[in-house]
């Protein structure tokens, strides 16, 4: 009796534990398809469900928020698909938010994804439809590849032709790649930059020293640098150059006002200057005044010798010999 | 002469055979309606009924366990390369844990008891038979079909679903183990994939499928062993043959089991 009594103890243990197990694994996946749990109902609209099925996850943001509930065609473009989002969800769900069809990694079911949208937007309330994204589906990507693919064909085609081209030797890159002077050339050339640069860099070593060896306190670099006092003067300097030079340009327009008004006609300059008539005459009187010299210096001459004033010359030429000694 | 002897000696013992076939299923019918019609009668032997329960549901827990681990190790630890090679491995827990679910966990256990319980029944009912145990029942009063049948249909039917749950969380739990030792997946994170994998399109008619591998391994194990004949060679016939004919039909089962689950879930 004792032992019946344990065998039903053992079996309602058996049975208890299978049932609360099978429970317990249907309300996991009834939970995880929103059946326990408080929800409300939103819609989207798609072009194309690309094998959506009743039942998918919808996440907001990568989290998993509700189910797909049904999805049904409207018209030929038109497809409607209602999700059961979780109650939770209405206090950060917006009304601008985006939904999009997406599948769960490479191989995985599909899904929909929820994404917030930009700017600001008042919550979202049940019946609300979302706006949809239709994302770029694999036979769009497929095709696509296909108009790549030809492209690629083409470009393989040209570049065969231009490859050999090359390897014959025609065009200028075909010479530049076969002709064994032009490379010898450019080997040369290189290696003289190379010895221009090292000797660019010898110098620059050099320069460096020099510069290290300045005195900077002493000389005068590093007083025209370190000496604010020097500094001052030379703002002044420059400050005077300032004005000299406004000054200068200020002059420099008189002058040019002056040049204008001789170029114009006015005042004694162009008179003199422009005035052919009045050259002539002033060539001729200078002239004049040569002969008029010469024949006064004769006339000195004469003088010289003349018995009344032959004397006076003999003095002044006796002075000049005591001076002189 | 001789040979068109043969042919028709061949002939017309396959003709027997195919005709033995549909006497055995036609039997097997009326063995089933029977048990319908004795499961509503009075009296019910539930004492009985509860005995038979802790035979099949209790006694065959550890082995069906033992099963069921091994089942979960082995099927992950074979498709993990396969998996890897399709940078699909991080899909196992979906992958193992529906197949557990919809088919390996059920068709397992319940082929584990046919093995166990089938061959029990027919060679305990068989032994009976043969030692005219049953007609002594009739004698005395006790109607043997509800007392030795429809208990141990009953029970089986009842216990295999709870069996199947327990094989398929030990199968898991097996898979999981060479997860989280292989892969590197907790535990949680396993048993979350695997639920969220899993929807009741998989559980439910596994479970209502689990109930009539149940029936049909009481059925058929019953139907043998209170059909024995020939003496103490029979009840090993009968025991045989309820194995034989239990592990066969519970793919017919199976077949037809998925072929509806498909029209009303769309698996």
């Amino acid at each position: 009796m004792a032992k019946t009594k344990l065998e039903h103890l053992r079996l309602g243990i058996f049975v208890i534990l299978g049932i609360i197990l099978l429970l317990f694994a249907a309300y996991l996946i009834g939970n995880r398809q929103n059946m326990f749990s408080k929800t409300f109902e939103i819609s989207a609209v798609f072009k194309n469900a690309t094998g959506l099925q009743n039942g998918n996850n919808v996440r907001f943001s990568g989290i998993n928020v509700g189910t797909v509930n049904s999805v049904e065609m409207i018209n030929d473009t038109t497809i409607r698909v209602r999700m059961i989002i979780q109650d939770e969800m209405r206090n950060h769900i917006k009304k601008n938010a985006i939904a999009s069809i997406g599948t769960n990694g490479l191989v995985g079911s599909m899904l929909i994804n929820i994404v917030p949208g930009s700017g600001k937007g008042s919550l979202i309330t049940p019946g609300d439809e979302l706006q949809s994204s239709n994302k770029i589906g694999t036979q769009d990507m497929m095709s696509t590849l296909n108009v790549t693919n030809e492209n690629a064909a083409l470009l393989t085609a040209d570049l065969l032709k231009v490859t050999q081209a090359l390897n014959q030797g025609k065009g200028t890159l075909g010479r530049l790649l076969n002709d064994t002077v032009m490379s010898n050339d450019l080997q040369k050339t290189i290696l003289n930059l190379k010895n221009a640069s090292n000797s660019a860099n010898v110098t620059m070593i050099e320069m460096n020293k020099m510069v290290e060896q300045l005195d900077f306190e002493e000389s005068a670099a590093g007083v025209l640098l370190s000496d604010t006092i020097s500094g001052g003067k030379i703002k002044n300097v420059i400050e005077h150059l300032e004005t000299t030079s406004i000054e200068i340009e200020k002059m420099a327009q008189n002058l040019n006002s002056i040049i204008g008004g001789i170029n114009e006609g006015n005042g004694a300059i162009n008179y003199l200057t422009k005035d052919s008539i009045f050259v002539n005459q002033l060539e001729r009187s200078i002239e004049n005044i040569e002969q008029g010299t010469e024949r006064f210096n004769e006339n000195m001459e004469a003088l010289k010798h003349n018995f009344l004033t032959r004397g006076y010359f003999r003095k002044l030429e006796k002075k000049e010999k005591k001076n002189s000694n | 002469m001789a040979d068109s002897t043969k042919t028709v000696f061949a002939k017309s013992k396959l003709v027997g055979r195919i005709k033995q076939f549909f006497i055995q299923i036609g039997e097997l019918s009326y063995f089933a309606g029977r048990f319908f019609k004795e499961i509503f009668t009075a009296p019910f032997e539930f004492k009985e009924l509860l005995r038979q329960c802790y035979q099949m549901g209790n006694r065959s827990l550890v082995l069906v366990c033992m099963t069921g681990f091994i089942i979960g190790l082995v099927l992950t630890l074979q498709s993990r390369p396969t998996m890897i090679q399709f940078g699909a491995v991080s899909m196992m827990p979906n992958m193992v844990g529906i197949s557990i679910v919809r088919e390996i966990g059920p068709v397992i256990t319940a082929l584990i008891c046919a093995g166990r319980i089938a061959s029990g029944i027919g060679a305990e009912l068989g032994s009976m038979k043969v030692t005219e145990q049953i007609d002594a029942m009739e004698v005395s009063g006790t109607n043997p079909f509800k007392y030795l049948v429809v208990t141990r249909i009953l029970a089986t039917t009842l216990m295999i679903p709870i069996l199947v749950v327990f094989g398929d969380l030990i199968a898991l739990f097996g898979s999981a183990l060479v997860e989280n030792l292989k892969g590197q997946v907790s535990f949680q994170l396993y048993f979350n994939t695997v639920f969220d994998a899993l929807s009741f399109g998989d559980l439910v008619p596994a479970t209502i499928k689990s109930f009539f591998f149940g029936f049909v391994i009481g059925l058929v194990g019953c139907f043998k062993g209170f059909n024995s004949k020939k003496g103490t060679a029979g009840v090993g016939i009968a025991a045989n043959t309820a194995v034989v004919m239990a592990s066969l039909l519970l793919f017919v089962v199976d077949f037809i089991a998925v072929f509806i689950s498909d029209i009303f879930y769309e698996l």
